[in-house]
Order: C-alpha cells, then structure tokens, then sequence
C-alpha cells in the first residue's frame, strides 16, 4: 500500500497526521515516521530557509520504483508506505518531507525506512535552494545523475 | 526543429522563464544540445562558468519522463527537461 505526493507549500500544508491516518492498521506491530526539517546551520552558514524545486512527474515516479524495489529487493511485502515532499519555500525548523512506514516488525521497518530516504536522496529530482541570513541564497550542489 | 527546454533546480537562474526554446537541427543528440545550450549561455551569461558546469553535470529527460543517454538523438519537436544534479530530502 503506497501513498505519494508532492505538496505545493503555497496551496496546502504537509502534515504528520496524514501520515499516521494511512499508515495505521492492526495487521503492522511497527511503524516509523520520519520527517526531515530545515536547520539552521549548513556548512557554517545560518540558514532561514530553504526552497525546494522538484520535476514532479519524476519524483513520484522515483517513489514508486523504490516501493517496488523495497519488496524485490528487501523482500518486504506486506507494508504501509506514506511518502510526501513539499516543493517551494519553508523555514526553520519545517517539515520538507515525511516518510511514514509500517510493517510486522521493527526490523523491517527500520530497513524500510532508511532504505526510502537514502534512495530519495540519490534518485528523486529535487533541489534545494538555501536562503541565508545575510540575505544571500544559493542552489544546494547535489548528486550528479548517470544518465550513461 | 524547435526544443523546449524545462529548467529546475539552479539551471532556473538561465532564465526568467521556466524555459528556454532552441531551434536545432535535425537528429540532434543530446551530447549537442548539450554545446547548444552551453553556447546560449556563453551569449548570455559570458563569464559565467558555473552556469555552464551546471550543464555539463547535468542529466536530461524526455517528454514521457525518463532520463535520456548523451547518444538519444531528438527527432521532432519535443520538450526536453534539464536535470541538475540533486539533493531533496
């Protein structure tokens, strides 16, 4: 069971209790949430926030492929997975993305969700823009994909 | 043939638009497009050479969403998206 969507920041809120009411059933003993948030500090410059740009088609087709993945790979079948990124701008201390997880066991679902996120990292087209107090901003490097 | 070319991430500061419009030749692959889009910024953006790494790190994707190879030879009129290295999360 798989939920994804990208969250315009600008139209509606990204929220945790989405994430709790989808992922929630008697059949799963664990769960996880994970959400990532905006810090204020990112290679000694103070950040006030971050905009995100995303090829949205591309992102949720990346979620997709890894939920297949995380069951021909990990070999986790049965399971619950909530994924949602916001595109646009958030300040500190706010919510970019969350990912809710649930499965029988807690070390699957720690697998499950690790797995998600450092996968997203690598292969899900967004990109940040930082926002710092000085008021300058700049595009975050990033991963290189191999298209080749 | 004329190429629309979708911006993201730091390849939007190319232009004020979300994208920029080519027209190039027949049969082109994306290994020239690629020195197309390099030339457009050496007219634009003379010393700007970040602009340009940006390109040559960057990946490209098709109207129907995947990423394309440097060899993929584009043969109509088409919207090619730019994908700059990424880092969401």
């Amino acid at each position: 069971m798989l939920h994804t969507r990208i969250i315009d920041i600008k139209i509606e809120k990204i929220k945790s209790s989405n994430a709790e009411d989808f992922i929630r059933s008697s059949k799963y003993g664990a769960s996880i949430i994970f959400t990532g948030t905006v810090r204020n500090i990112n290679e000694n410059k103070e950040v006030t926030g971050i905009t995100y740009d995303s090829h949205d088609e591309m992102v949720l087709k990346s979620f997709e492929e890894i939920y297949k993945e995380t069951g021909d790979k990990l070999d986790i079948k049965d399971k619950a997975v909530f994924i949602e990124h916001i595109k646009g701008y958030v300040g500190l201390g706010e919510t970019s993305i969350i990912i809710a997880v649930a499965c029988k066991h807690r070390d699957q679902a720690y697998v499950l969700s690790r797995y998600i996120i450092e996968e997203i990292k690598k292969r899900s087209p967004i990109w940040k823009k930082e926002h710092y107090k000085n008021e300058d901003s700049e595009w975050l490097k990033g991963n290189p994909i191999n298209a080749n | 043939m004329k190429i629309k070319l979708e911006l993201f991430g730091a390849s939007r500061d190319f232009s004020n638009k979300d994208h920029i419009e080519f027209q190039i030749k027949e049969k082109t692959e994306i290994k020239d497009f690629r020195k197309e889009i390099i030339s457009y910024l050496e007219k634009n953006f003379k010393d700007n050479e970040n602009f340009k790494k940006i390109v040559a790190t960057s990946a490209f994707c098709s109207e129907d969403n995947n990423i394309i190879s440097d060899n993929y030879i584009i043969s109509k009129d088409q919207k090619i998206g730019i994908i700059p290295p990424i880092g969401g999360g």
